[in-house]
This record gives structure tokens, C-alpha cells and sequence, in this order.
């Protein structure tokens, strides 16, 4: 595929190699690939016909698709925030830019049930800001915009995770060329530095689409988990999953899984080297 | 550098558009036709009734409103344990109309402002329907369970719904409490021993807890522990899954779980309040309790309707918390003051 010869090609026949091979397997077959295969197994017990039938459940598909826009919108609105974000928090010096860095990244390490209970300790009727904006009309939780904004905030380092790595070891050298050249900030971000962010983009998109597709913790909390309005795939299956419903649970499961590899797939073949590409 | 055209990216784009066009797909053929007005009404109720409201109560209510008034009403409802939707009724979940587990959800809902009408003048005091608290075990009884008592015996694996979140929890807590004590108010400090022992014996044998009575069955039926304290109506419906591989133990003593409707009237728009109201007039209606007779629980508003279901046998033993001295002084006593209080930490240590 690639051309080159892998460092291992040489030993690839070598004991040693076949044993680090198999030991791999071993580990990750229990760990990874029977989890996913038992999906499957559930999933098409009743073969295809009653997979499709519980597939086209009206909810089944109401939540398959909330949980797609959802994804959607979250994806397109993290690429704007989340590279603007990176671009400034790369590239300006400003007070509170270190504090700020680790704060935009707090949302992998916390709990997504707290974020999604943060989210509803402001916004919600008793909430910091909710008090005054319920009673205005203005009601997110337990509504699609407040599982988007559950999504927006807890895949928010994903996109920064993937971009500004890029922008900070893109050199500085094309930035002062392009000044010297007569070109603004403006321009020179849009003509020199956003197309070495492409790969990054790309694939900080794609990252936040999955993470959305099955965020469940944050989710769980903000939408009220009403089915045909705010149930996402992931609750519909824990619903499902609870009242015992194994199999419907498992076939959207497992398209939930398949959607997730094809992004996977893409991904990885897509983005093979952004950065060395980039820089 | 120029991306090649590879059938990678066109695979990619072909991909692309049909998810577009899965996503458009309900908003063009909303555009095709137009649907006429209807009436959204939001049920929120705790996990065990998804089953019943889902695929009798709502339809029947639709088919009398249309035949009444001409419009379709579609409801939106959601089924979670008792505490979880409680508290996402405070939280500002939108329901109209919730149907709780038990009467200290309904006071919670009061205490936040969610709920104004006194749910006491409803037919039965607002108990829409009832089930007795029984033991499932596995087919054939393997560990020979008969009572409560036995529960407290070694070697046995109880799942147990989690206290926190799930109002069935509260209502088996009471009823291993009363199984134990002489007089159901459990007044006198001997009843208080002997209940407290009881649940400290039960509760050391509790090998997994789930959020919900829904859930905790899922537990069991995947063959976590050897016994469930459960709803009577949980060991009656079929279910896919666990057909057949369970059967209902009833103890001679417990208690009758009593499962409250509560109009949320911050939720309720005026607009909206005709509707609900019929709703809830519905569903202490001859014709909804038999539906929920015929779906494994038993009437409060007709008794007699009971025997309509001849899987519903005869449970003299079974107390109501009326016969406790009230839910509020029974969960005082039996939930807080030994429960948490007591068996908890006796538990912990």
C-alpha cells in the first residue's frame, strides 16, 4: 500500500515476531472484536427481515436521525469555534492564555454526566441564567439545542485536540513570508494557514461527528430522553436495552457501529500524514 | 498539491449524499403533505408502565378524543424510575401529566412548585393503579424461596432496584420491613428489631442494583442473582427475553405499591389544560383500569375489575401504606430512620 518497507519487514518471519503478533490478537480479541461481534450476533439473531423490521421502528429512526443532525450541526459548528479557538490560543499571547488552555481541555477529563448537569445547573429552570431566561421563553434544556449544546461542549477538545497541534508546529516562516508579501491577518489566514489546516480540520470533524453520534453521559442529563423528540440513538438504546428490548436495542446498535467504523475508515485513509503534509 | 480523484473520494461523496438525503427524507415528504393540526400531549411515567401506556392507554385515549372531538392528539412520554423523572420534572422537563411510583414523588413535585392540584381529590386518591410486592426466582425455584425470610438466608444473590432512583426500591424496602413486624405500622420498638433484622439480612445479600424496576429485571434476566423483589406486574407481562425462565414467589406478607397520577401544572399551557384534564379523567376510567388489569396490575378505583385478569391471585397479606400509618411516617421511619440510617451503615462497616 504504502511502498516502503516496514523497520519490521526484515524479521517478519522470525519467532519473536509471530509471537508479539499472536500475543496482540490474544489481547484484543476478548477485549475489542467479541464486544463487537456480540452486537452483530444479537442484532441479526432474527435475521434480516426482523432487523429491518426493528430498524424502521418510527423510533428507531426518529432517534437514528436526531442523533445524525445532531452530529452534524455539533461537527460544523466545533470546526468554526474549535479552529478559531486553536488559531487564537496558538498563535496570540494574551493573559490567561495558559489557565485557558487546560480549561478548554477539562471536558475529557470530567465526567460527561457532570458536564451535562452543569449544563442544566445554568440553563435550566433553577439555573444560574435559566432562572431569568425560562421565563422569557427561552427554554434549551430537555429540547434538541440543549443536547446540541451538551455535544458542543463535551467534543470540544477533539477539534481542538486535532488542530492546534498542526498550527503550532506550522512554522512560522510561511506566516512572516506571507506578511512581507503585503498580505493582512486575514488574509494570510485564509490563503496560507487554513489550507495547511485541512487534514487537522478534517479530521477533528470527524472526531466530534463519532463522539457526538455516541455521546451518552451529557446527553442523558440535558434532554429529558422524550421518545420522537430529544431521544438520540444512544438513549433509545439504553431504553430498549432496560425494558429488555435486546434485540432492538442491538440493531441500532449496530448501526450506530457500522456508521462509526465507515467514519473511522475515511478518517484514517483520509488524514494519513495532515501534518507532514501541512508543514 | 492536488488530491487525486480516487474512488475513495467519490466513495466519500456518494456516502455523504445518501446520509443528506436519510436526514432530509422526513422534512420532503413533510412538504409533500401537509398534516393536520394535533395535540401534543406529554406523559411522563416510571419505568415499569412504558409497556401498558404505550400500547393501550395512549391508543384507546387517542381513539375517544378523535371520536370525540375530531382531532388527533399524539403523545410524547417518557419512562425512567420514579426519582429520575422527578427530578427531571423540577429540573424543568416538560411534562403535563407524570405517574409516579409512589406518594413522597408526588410531595417533592408540590415542594418545587411543579405540581398545584392536590392529586388527593383524584378518584382513589389519585392512585391510578396497583401491584403487590412479590420475589421472582428463577423457573422451578432452585434455592426454594417462599418468603421474605428466606431471602435472608446465605448463599442467596438478591438484584435489587437502586433506592436513589427508583420508587419500586422504596416500595420493597417497606415491604421486607413489614414482612418481619407483628403489627404493618411497625410501631412498637420490638417490630422495629425484628424488621431492622430482617432488612440488614436481606440487604447483606444484595449482589447488584440497577436505576430502575425496568432495569433491575433486564439484571436478573441476563441471570445476575437468584432472586428480585419486584412488582407483581413485572413477573405477569411476557417479555421476549426472559419468557418462561422466571417465576412469581408470593410472600405471604407485603405490601401494595400505590402509584400516584399528578397534574404538572407549571407545565401545563391553558390551551392545554381541557385536554390534560381529560387525560387524566381517562385514566380512572372503567375503560383504562381494565387495560391496566389486563396489563398485570390491579385497580384501586374498582377492585372487583381485578378478577378480569385470572393471573391476579388472591393476596390477602398484602398491606397497604395506609395500614402503615401513611407514607409519609412509614418512610420516616422504615426508609430513613433504619434503612439509611442503620442498615447502611451497619452494612459499611
Amino acid at each position: 500500500m504504502t511502498g516502503e518497507r516496514s523497520p519490521a519487514a526484515g524479521r517478519r518471519k522470525t519467532l519473536t515476531h509471530r509471537i508479539t503478533i499472536g500475543v496482540l490478537w490474544a489481547i484484543l480479541t476478548p477485549l475489542l472484536i467479541l464486544p463487537l461481534v456480540a452486537i452483530f450476533v444479537f442484532a441479526g439473531r432474527g435475521g434480516w427481515s426482523s432487523f429491518w423490521r426493528t430498524i424502521s421502528l418510527p423510533d428507531a429512526q426518529f432517534a437514528l436521525r436526531l442523533s445524525l443532525w445532531i452530529a452534524l450541526w455539533t461537527s460544523v459548528a466545533n470546526a468554526a469555534i474549535g479552529t478559531f479557538s486553536a488559531y487564537v490560543l496558538s498563535k496570540h499571547r494574551f493573559r490567561g492564555r495558559g489557565p485557558l488552555t487546560i480549561l478548554v481541555n477539562l471536558p475529557v477529563a470530567i465526567p460527561t454526566v457532570v458536564m451535562g448537569t452543569s449544563l442544566l445547573l445554568l440553563w435550566g429552570p433553577i439555573g444560574l441564567l435559566g432562572r431569568y431566561l425560562v421565563p422569557l421563553g427561552f427554554r434549551p434544556m430537555f429540547a434538541p439545542f440543549g443536547i446540541f449544546l451538551a455535544h458542543l461542549l463535551v467534543t470540544f477538545p477533539y477539534m481542538l485536540g486535532a488542530v492546534k497541534p498542526v498550527l503550532d508546529e506550522l512554522e512560522i516562516t510561511y506566516e512572516e513570508a506571507a506578511y512581507t508579501m503585503g498580505a493582512g491577518r486575514a488574509r494570510t489566514f485564509f490563503y496560507v494557514i487554513l489550507p495547511a489546516l485541512k487534514g487537522g480540520i478534517f479530521s477533528g470533524t470527524l472526531l466530534t461527528f463519532a463522539h457526538s453520534l455516541g455521546e451518552f453521559g451529557a446527553t442523558a442529563m440535558v434532554s429529558g430522553n422524550l421518545r420522537m423528540k430529544t431521544q438520540t440513538a444512544p438513549l433509545f438504546i439504553f431504553a430498549q436495552f432496560e425494558a429488555g428490548q435486546i434485540e432492538i436495542a442491538n440493531a441500532v446498535a449496530a448501526v450506530l457501529a457500522v456508521l462509526s467504523f465507515t467514519i473511522f475508515v475515511f478518517l484514517l485513509r483520509f488524514t494519513r500524514n495532515p501534518a507532514r503534509e501541512g508543514a | 498539491m492536488k488530491r487525486k480523484w480516487t474512488a475513495e473520494t467519490l466513495l466519500a461523496i456518494v456516502l455523504g449524499a445518501a446520509l443528506a438525503l436519510y436526514l432530509a427524507w422526513p422534512s420532503i415528504q413533510k412538504i409533500r403533505k401537509t398534516r393536520p393540526r394535533q395535540d401534543v400531549l406529554v406523559v411522563y411515567g416510571f419505568s415499569i408502565l412504558g409497556e401498558v401506556m404505550n400500547e393501550a392507554i395512549f391508543p384507546a385515549f387517542s381513539r375517544q378524543w378523535k371520536e370525540q372531538t375530531g382531532e388527533d392528539v399524539v403523545f410524547t412520554s417518557s419512562f425512567s424510575g420514579s426519582g429520575t423523572i422527578t427530578n427531571q420534572i423540577i429540573m424543568g422537563a416538560p411534562a403535563a401529566i407524570a405517574i409516579l411510583s409512589h406518594e413522597g414523588d408526588a410531595r417533592r413535585l408540590k415542594e418545587a412548585g411543579a405540581v398545584r392540584t392536590d392529586w388527593r381529590e383524584f378518584p382513589a386518591r389519585g392512585v391510578v393503579n396497583r401491584t403487590p410486592f412479590i420475589i421472582l426466582v428463577r423457573k422451578g425455584n432452585p434455592k426454594r424461596i417462599r418468603s421474605f425470610d428466606d431471602l435472608a438466608r446465605s448463599k442467596i444473590g438478591i438484584v435489587h432496584p437502586d433506592p436513589l432512583t427508583s420508587g419500586g426500591a422504596r416500595w420493597a424496602i417497606l415491604a421486607e420491613f413489614v414482612s418481619a413486624t407483628r403489627d404493618p405500622s411497625g410501631a412498637d420498638s420490638e417490630d422495629q428489631r425484628r424488621g431492622k433484622a430482617q432488612l440488614l439480612g436481606i440487604w447483606r445479600n444484595v449482589v447488584g442494583q440497577s436505576p430502575s424496576a425496568m432495569g433491575v429485571r433486564t439484571q436478573f434476566e441476563n441471570g445476575f442473582g437468584d432472586a428480585l423483589i419486584t412488582y407483581e406486574q413485572q413477573g405477569l407481562i411476557p417479555r421476549p427475553e426472559g419468557e418462561k425462565k422466571v417465576e412469581i414467589v408470593r410472600p405471604s406478607r407485603t405490601v401494595l405499591s400505590e402509584h400516584i397520577a399528578v397534574l404538572v401544572d407549571r407545565n401545563i399551557r391553558p390551551r392545554d389544560r381541557f385536554l390534560t384534564l381529560a387525560f387524566r379523567d381517562f385514566l380512572f376510567s372503567p375503560e383504562a383500569q381494565r387495560l391496566f388489569v389486563k396489563y398485570g396490575f390491579r385497580s384501586a378505583v374498582d377492585p372487583s375489575l381485578d378478577r378480569t385478569n385470572p393471573a391476579l391471585a388472591d393476596m390477602p397479606g398484602a398491606v397497604t401504606v395506609d395500614q402503615m400509618g401513611g407514607w409519609e411516617a412509614a418512610n420516616a421511619l422504615v426508609f430513613e430512620k433504619i434503612w439509611k440510617g442503620e442498615v447502611l451503615k451497619e452494612l459499611g462497616k
